[in-house]
């Protein structure tokens, strides 16, 4: 399974876990604050856990990213070589 | 650590020479950068601060602790909560010493994501030992973790998030 698809999966399911959601129910362009709930501290446990998992650093201006899963995602792959 | 004898008002404390940084804090020098008080201040003091890689805090607990009153009458033990009060001021302080100077004044600071693990039982005549290293620092939040130990032994530990909101308009 290639990489790519992979960092799809794996960050659906750590912002899944993040907000309390199954993985499978997260609409990848619903809002993550509006729509499931998200506050600030979960946006930054999202960049720390992808930061951890991944062993990369998103610059600070990147958390304003984490808006929709797809650009959680989007955002990751742009990291992740 | 041998302390010199002084006159001067000014706590005396271990400074780094190159930075003009403190290494250690006491009682009254964490109270000048945690907001609270009686009966929730639970640092007693900092035994190492490394600004961006760590701190390590101290907070004797004894039997007059207001909580072991009811937690629980007849048999004393240290409520998670409390520890978690103890390891969220410790991060208070690294935050502080961490952030930049100019963004330090009028804030509050609120704890979340909190996932801890309370894995012994913590009693009156202990030491907590807490010290909090970073996952990510930012502006005005921090994930960071926390390991609790009692001579040694690890008592609590896990990851949370430490946000600053400032009161300037």
């Amino acid at each position: 399974m290639s990489r790519v698809v992979n960092v799809e999966e794996e960050v659906r399911q750590l912002v899944a876990d993040i907000l309390e959601v199954e993985p499978h129910t997260i609409n990848p362009d619903a809002k993550l604050v509006e729509d499931l709930g998200m506050d600030s501290m979960m946006a930054l446990e999202i960049v720390a856990s992808i930061e951890k998992k991944y062993k990369i650093k998103l610059p600070e201006q990147e958390l304003r990213n984490v808006t929709t899963l797809n650009r959680v995602i989007d955002t990751t792959r742009d990291y992740v070589h | 650590m041998s302390r010199p004898s002084t006159a001067s008002s000014t706590p005396p404390e271990t400074m780094s020479t190159e930075v003009g940084l403190p290494l250690q804090l006491d009682f009254e020098q964490i109270k000048r950068i945690i907001p609270q008080r009686f009966p929730f201040l639970m640092l007693d003091r900092v035994i190492e601060l490394e600004p961006g890689v760590r701190v390590v805090g101290l907070k004797n607990l004894t039997g007059n602790e207001w909580f072991y009153q009811g937690h629980f009458p007849t048999r004393a033990i240290t409520p998670g909560a409390m520890i978690c009060e103890a390891v969220a001021q410790t991060g208070i302080v690294f935050f502080h010493y961490t952030r930049s100077a100019q963004a330090r004044d009028d804030v509050t600071y609120l704890m979340g994501s909190i996932k801890m693990r309370f894995l012994e039982p913590v009693r009156p005549g202990e030491q907590l030992r807490l010290e909090v290293t970073p996952v990510t620092v930012m502006s005005d939040a921090a994930m960071l973790t926390a390991l609790v130990t009692v001579e040694g032994r690890v008592v609590a530990k896990g990851e949370f998030a430490l946000s600053a909101k400032s009161h300037a308009p």
